[in-house]
């Protein structure tokens, strides 16, 4: 089904290691002359081998089309963007043919639209007439096209009552609803599972009218990716199950915001209705998550529903948490803070946004406590955090693609950031790019150069003995992604240094003086915000020193529990969702999710991104930074700042690319970070590299949204019922 | 009485029908209870009594309407209202019917029958719509300690 | 000087509502406020609310000082038309009580203004 480069099909060595030579004559790019086509009379220069589809939108000519997809291969079977070219006998197909010098394209010729309206009645013939009851109603293309397109009237008489052609639905998982009679063939579905997702369990079977899409043999389509065939399918035929039968499109009110699911912090909307959010769709962002979105940040929204703290609480005399009123649970923490003195301290987890990371930040600075941490660990010895190269994915997402050979230490992307490895997979299927794994083996969807999962190897690498080494300074444009995850291991300064000195070893030799080897994958979507703003990664120093009153951002992760805290120590738990933060608090001061504030997160590639509020926090839930504020009010200790532009001058203060949003501020120092990391006397632990997410199963539930999501434990179930099916 | 027939409507008449009222309320302190209770005194002959204590008169002399009434039984105090009347003298009392609940043998009269209840509205018995929609919102319930 | 000019220019093609000149708009204010302040025994004597001849006048006085620092011609005519928009409609009636009460106010909560209060009622 997929076209991958023939040496890989073959499993043939690379060109490259063939010939260093060959490869910089081959990657000059030939400058081909530009030819001229005229599309409805308007001429346009393009360059050879464009599709006609591609010159008619170069002068902004839209030809309809149902299989054609900008981001997948070119299948060319739907015919629906048939149009005419002078001279030639028959009309071509506009997404597949690429045009010839001289070619006049008529897309609005009656035999255009004879062809169009053809192909339209070919399709109905066989599509059911059940818009009124269809998921994909009101943005569907067929339902579009054959509007703007098809024939204003009806040649289609059963006189026979034979019916319209009718295949059994199929049961691919607890994501994706089927009606395959609806289906047109397009085979767009097919095409990302195979070219994205890198999952090759669709495919077709039978011809003709008896041409049907399935998985072949009763199973799921389970992929971290699997929710993006609903956005490419044309038609109902492939639709959301969670949402199925919810909403109609005009109904919904769409917020544009950015997913926290992941440190990525793709773009989406947020499509809500009557103050609920009924969907969560990819918004287009070429930079982050192109126009794809995981299912984890697409599904996981009925868990914002669920388990909801939805009342202040405190603990009452019998030690029980019950509802108070906000006074009374202000007036509680406020007290318990007073008593503490400046013996307080704060974790923020890993949805916190950064108005209200450095809103508890200012707080607790004023009470004379420094002790302010993350869940997530990162090294100190050495630069730690001070230099903000050591902890971003420095040569940005869309940077993947530019890569030749990426080496991913310690990480398994596919669960870590799925869009991320679907950038890693599209480079490694359309470029010249080879791809090597130290840590434990994992299916990554497509192959790479196991290292083994052994510190020694990484050793071997940072001293340049391994045998790798060749290939990584042969290589142009390496890249090395470090996991985040590594950081919670004992040696992890000594993990950082090793790949700082490696990365610094080889971009010394490299010539491109922008290109940024050494890249962090974050693990958390606050991570790189509270590090900005000054947090200190990790909870060591709460554990060193008990405070008295400790403050729980969202942190649900279990980092802390009770018993690494004194008996008289007053938990304050501040988040939107009842997990493991909130059964250990004294106090909860229920929070808003990120659908329901505007918050500022800043992705691991250090690009600030803000969400909308796209529905109200539920019940007496309030913004986060503004409980803090109120608390602080309380206190006597008033921060300043009174609303949301406040707090964001306040970030710039800090830190001024907090407030730049939709940029990815760079960051720089990689040579002196090396240099302390010289510094560092830690020695590699002989136990190997592991991850956590290792399996499917592992991917949906990580964090209090997902797994208060009743839909994201269906898909864990659905994977390990996979697990025991024969196929 | 027979000799001295009073005209009807004559002041003698109205102080005879005073009269009347007072021995029938028993006496003037009777007759002032009564009238700061129910606001209205009436003479009239008692037709029945309801197993609440309620008592029933009636007085043809006075116009339609106003010839039947009830006296709210003295547990009531100055608390009473018309749903306390049971649904065997609704009909009386609303001229629905000449015959007295113990005169009509076509009443049912089954074991079953429920003992009538007055009106709850104002009391904690009151009834209150209530929902029966799923919250949108789940809430986290927290666990026992 | 020309951009005085300009703005003298711009002040004399904006088409006046109801009054020409400062001393216009006042005599209409005046006159709407007598209207008001000799229908008032009346309002009081027709429409069924608590409160008396005095009250009235003390209502009618804050209402038009609630407007004192308006300078802008064709603003004043704005609150002129509104305010016998008003007087005739509490006159004829059309007001009911609770209409007329509204001038009050009295079970309308005061919204707070600042942060605390905002955060605890939970309003921005």
């Amino acid at each position: 089904m997929l076209r991958v480069p023939l040496h890989k099909a073959l499993s043939l060595p690379n060109l490259r290691q063939l010939s260093p030579a060959l490869r910089g004559i081959s990657s000059t790019p030939v400058q081909l002359e530009k030819i001229e086509v005229f599309v409805d009379d308007k001429p346009v220069l393009v360059e050879p081998g464009t599709t006609v589809l591609q010159a008619a939108a170069m002068v902004g000519v839209e030809i309809p089309r149902f299989c054609y997809h900008e981001r997948l291969a070119v299948a060319g079977n739907c015919r629906m963007c048939l149009v005419e070219v002078e001279k030639s006998p028959k009309p071509v197909a506009a997404c597949a043919m690429p045009v010839m010098k001289g070619w006049r394209i008529k897309t609005n010729s009656d035999m255009t639209k004879k062809a169009r309206e053809g192909v339209m009645e070919f399709l109905l013939v066989n599509h059911p007439l059940d818009c009124p009851i269809c998921d994909q109603g009101g943005e569907c293309d067929l339902q579009d096209q054959s509007m703007a397109f098809g024939s204003d009237r009806s040649r289609f008489t059963d006189i026979q009552f034979d019916g319209k052609r009718a295949v059994e639905d199929k049961d691919v998982g607890p994501l994706i609803k089927t009606v395959m009679t609806r289906c047109i063939h397009c085979t767009r579905c097919i095409r990302f599972a195979s070219e994205v997702a890198g999952v090759d369990d669709l495919g077709t079977t039978g011809r003709g009218s008896d041409m049907q899409i399935g998985t072949y043999v009763e199973k799921f389509f389970l992929s971290e990716l699997s929710g993006n065939v609903i956005d490419l399918c044309p038609v109902g035929a492939l639709t959301s199950k969670p949402y199925a039968f919810t909403a109609r499109p005009w109904e919904t009110r769409k917020t544009e915001s950015v997913d926290v699911m992941d440190a990525l912090g793709s773009n989406i909307v947020v499509a809500t209705r009557t103050g609920e959010v009924l969907r969560i769709l990819p918004r287009l962002n070429e930079d982050v998550n192109e126009e794809w979105l995981s299912d984890k940040s697409r599904f996981a929204c009925d868990g914002l529903k669920r388990q909801r703290l939805v009342a202040p609480m405190l603990k009452n005399e019998n030690g029980e948490l019950t509802a108070v009123e906000w006074e009374d649970a202000l007036i509680g923490v406020a007290k318990a803070l007073l008593r503490a003195g400046g013996q307080s301290a704060a974790v923020a987890g890993g949805l916190a946004d950064a108005e209200a990371l450095i809103a508890l930040k200012d707080l607790l600075n004023k009470l004379g406590s420094e002790a302010l941490c993350t869940e997530h660990t990162f090294p100190q010895d050495g630069s730690g955090t001070d230099l903000r190269s050591s902890y971003l994915l420095n040569n940005k997402i869309a940077g993947v693609e530019d890569a030749d050979l990426i080496l991913l230490i310690g990480t398994n992307p596919r669960y870590e950031a799925p869009l991320l490895n679907a950038r890693i997979r599209k480079t490694w299927i359309h470029k010249e790019c080879d791809v090597a794994l130290l840590g434990p083996k994992v299916d990554l969807s497509y192959d790479y150069e196991h290292l083994g999962d052994d510190t020694t190897t990484l050793k071997k690498l940072a001293s340049g003995q391994h045998p790798f080494n060749k290939k990584l300074s042969s290589a142009k444009k390496p890249m090395i992604i470090l996991g985040g995850q590594q950081f919670g291991r004992q040696d992890a300064a000594a993990i950082l240094a090793a790949v700082q000195q490696l990365s610094q070893s080889l971009s010394s030799s490299n010539s491109d003086k922008e290109w940024k080897i050494l890249n962090v994958l974050q693990q958390v979507a606050s991570q790189v915000a509270a590090l900005d703003i000054g947090y200190k990664p990790g909870v060591s120093a709460i554990r060193e020193d008990p405070p008295k009153v400790l403050f729980l951002l969202g942190a649900d992760e279990g980092t802390i529990t009770r018993a690494d805290l004194p008996k008289d120590c007053f938990v304050v738990y501040l988040g939107h969702h009842g997990d493991q933060g909130a059964s250990m608090a004294d106090a909860i001061l229920p929070g808003a999710t990120y659908t329901e504030k505007q918050g500022t997160y800043v992705s691991t590639e250090g690009r600030t991104q803000q969400t909308l509020a796209a529905v109200t926090p539920p019940g007496m839930a309030r913004v986060d930074w503004k409980i803090i504020r109120a608390l602080s009010e309380v206190l006597g200790e008033s921060l300043p700042y009174d609303d949301l532009n406040g707090v964001r001058q306040r970030l710039t203060e800090v830190a001024p690319h907090l407030t730049r949003y939709g940029s990815a501020e760079n960051a720089n120092y990689f040579a002196q970070a090396v240099e302390l990391s010289k510094t560092v006397k830690a020695q590699l632990a002989s136990t190997p590299l592991d991850v956590k997410l290792k399996e499917l199963q592992d991917f949906f539930m990580t964090d209090a949204i997902s797994r208060a999501s009743p839909t994201m434990a269906k898909c864990v179930q659905a994977v390990l019922k996979q697990k025991t099916s024969k196929y | 009485m027979a000799g001295n027939v009073v005209r009807p409507g004559s002041l003698a008449d109205k102080f005879q029908r005073l009269k009347r009222i007072v021995d029938q309320s028993g006496g003037w302190k009777g007759f002032l209870l009564r009238a700061a209770r129910i606001d209205e005194v009436k003479e009239g002959k008692l037709v029945g009594v309801d197993k609440f204590g309620n008592k029933y008169y009636e007085n043809p002399m006075y116009f339609l309407g106003r010839n039947r009434w009830v006296e709210y039984s003295e547990r009531y105090g100055y608390d009473y209202d018309g749903s306390q009347i049971p649904a065997e003298w609704y009909g009386w009392m609303h001229y629905k019917t000449d015959r007295l609940p113990s005169e009509d043998p076509t009443r049912p009269k089954y074991k079953w029958i429920k003992d009538h209840e007055e009106n709850p509205s104002g009391t904690e018995k009151a009834y209150v719509p209530y929902s029966t929609t799923r919250p949108k919102i789940e809430a986290w319930k927290p666990p026992k300690a | 000087m020309a951009t005085v000019k300009a703005a003298s220019v711009v002040t004399r093609q904006v088409r006046p509502i109801l009054s020409l000149t400062q001393e216009d708009s006042r005599r209409r204010v005046l006159a709407l406020y007598k209207a008001w302040y000799r229908q008032i025994p009346h309002i009081v004597s027709e429409i069924d609310i608590p409160k008396n001849q005095k009250q009235c006048q003390e209502k009618l006085r804050e209402e038009f000082l609630k407007h004192k620092d308006v300078k802008d011609i064709r603003v004043i005519d704005m609150l002129i038309i509104k305010g016998q928009m008003e007087l005739k409609e509490t006159v004829t009636k059309w007001k009911q009580v609770g209409h007329v009460m509204a001038y009050w106010k009295d079970t309308v909560n005061k919204k707070p203004t600042d942060f605390l209060g905002k955060f605890l009622d939970g309003k921005d």
